[in-house]
């Protein structure tokens, strides 16, 4: 869920992007270094964007039997990890924005807290976790996507609740009206999202292991099998 | 894309992106400038003026490119108007429109289309590769222009490919139910997934046999009057401006 133009206020508009500038800076410093040590991630990186971009255009089918697209924070955090997709996710939600009038300009440090940077940390967290804790591949993903999904909308849900606070409850009844109105649609989504992931990744891991090992997705035994 | 054709093909195709830039920017700034509704509104129809009827935009593709957008704009008014309040008969808490919430959704509502017109007003016009040349001139990052440029030549190649797998799926009644659809859709993922490798190695080799070993450059398009197309749209910006605050 992408808040669209011109819907928060200035001032909030203003501290989202402030936030968001050290994770992109970061997040580019990053990106720099390792392409200074391997070229060929350059080329990676700017398709990997493309096929993001792509991605957020197909429809999921949910569970309730309505459909979205997926977010594919899950999915870029676990393949390149989560300070890659801050610069990332700027250049889709730009490109977003400024081919498809999807999200917006004054809102795109609001959107990039919450689709690529606070996504991709949850889901590189919970993915780290699950798998130390001696999950499967499958169930580490599941967890990893779906959560990361959730925990985008919960964000822009605090966003939307902090710069419109209820005039009767004030942030927690307004945070409890935005979450309560996504939950009908996201937990079902996330759910679908987790399990569209998990069917990505078995197929990479049947097909395509070595790029995953390469990636620290996979451990070497796994790649074996 | 609706957007791209409409950026290439109209009026205002050959006047300079900083020109149509800063003129969007004081559309936007005239939107968040705007006291009242009215002047929110006011700021959306001489933006949408200068769409439709400056740089020739038609009409019906503007309202196509706009309805997603507005869609939006509707359910979140929604989640504005209506308040969380006390039941009265059980004790219990029920959705209710308040009057400060039908004002507040006036206020952002009109505020969101000016915003929106702004936005639109600098994409319908401008192609992108245009927008990424102005990036270039601000100093954006390296990092990010390349990412911006290898994302944009390579994701048409990648919509065809999704079209065609879909389609070949289709057919295949790939998409005959929510389970069928679910697995159809992870395989062409993971597919294009694989592709994302598969193109990358194939543009580093042959960026390499070229003898690229930096950045990647490309000739910037040149626009003739272009100090005198930003002071026209600096002028025009101010003025927007000036209604947004004239009609408060």
């Amino acid at each position: 869920m992408h808040i669209i133009e011109g819907f928060l206020p200035i001032e909030h508009a203003v501290g989202w992007t402030l936030a968001a500038v050290p994770f992109v800076a970061i997040g580019v410093r990053q990106v720099g270094r390792q392409i200074r040590r391997q070229p060929e991630l350059r080329m990676l990186l700017g398709v990997a964007a493309a096929f993001a971009f792509v991605l957020s255009a197909l429809k999921l089918p949910s569970v309730t039997g309505s459909c979205s697209h997926p977010t594919g924070t899950g999915l870029g955090a676990i393949l390149f990890g989560p300070l890659a997709m801050a610069p990332i996710g700027a250049v889709v939600l730009l490109f977003q924005a400024l081919l498809l009038a999807h999200g917006g300009l004054t809102t795109l440090g609001a959107n990039l807290v919450s689709l690529a940077v606070v996504g991709p940390l949850v889901a590189a967290g919970v993915f780290r976790l699950a798998r130390r804790a001696g999950a499967s591949l499958a169930l580490g993903v599941f967890l990893a996507a779906s959560l990361a999904d959730l925990m985008t909308y919960v964000t822009t849900s605090v966003q939307l609740a902090w710069a419109f606070p209820d005039p009767a409850g004030g942030f927690a009844a307004s945070f409890a009206k935005f979450a309560g109105i996504f939950a009908l649609t996201q937990i079902p989504l996330a759910i679908s999202e987790g399990l569209l992931t998990v069917v990505i990744c078995n197929a990479l891991a049947r097909f395509n292991p070595r790029e995953l090992q390469d990636l620290n997705v996979l451990g070497r035994r796994e790649a074996r099998v | 894309m609706l957007i791209e054709d409409a950026a290439y093909g109209n009026r205002w195709r050959r006047v300079s992106p900083a020109a149509k830039a800063v003129f969007a920017l004081a559309g936007l700034a005239a939107a968040f400038a705007a006291a009242t509704p009215r002047a929110g509104l006011g700021v959306s129809l001489a933006l949408v003026a200068a769409t439709v009827f400056g740089a020739r935009v038609p009409a019906g593709r503007y309202l196509r490119v706009a309805a997603p957008a507005l869609f939006f704009l509707a359910l979140s008014g929604l989640s504005l108007v209506f308040s969380l309040q006390p039941d009265g008969v059980g004790g219990g808490l029920a959705f209710r429109a308040t009057a400060a919430g039908l004002e507040s959704f006036a206020t952002v509502g009109s505020r969101s289309l000016g915003a929106l017109a702004a936005m639109l007003f600098l994409v319908l016009t401008t192609p992108l590769l245009d927008i990424m040349g102005l990036l270039r001139r601000c100093r954006t990052p390296e990092v990010l222009l390349e990412i911006m440029v290898l994302c944009y030549r390579s994701l048409f190649v990648f919509a065809a490919a999704v079209q065609d797998t879909r389609t070949a799926q289709a057919a295949r009644l790939g998409y005959g139910s929510p389970r069928l659809a679910l697995r159809s859709l992870g395989q062409l993922v993971a597919n294009l997934t694989l592709q994302v490798w598969q193109r990358a190695q194939t543009l580093h080799g042959a960026a390499l046999a070229r003898n690229n070993d930096g950045p990647l450059r490309f000739l910037p398009a040149s626009f003739a009057h272009g100090r005198r197309d930003v002071a026209a749209a600096a002028a025009a910006g101010v003025a927007l401006i000036a209604l947004a605050r004239g009609m408060a």
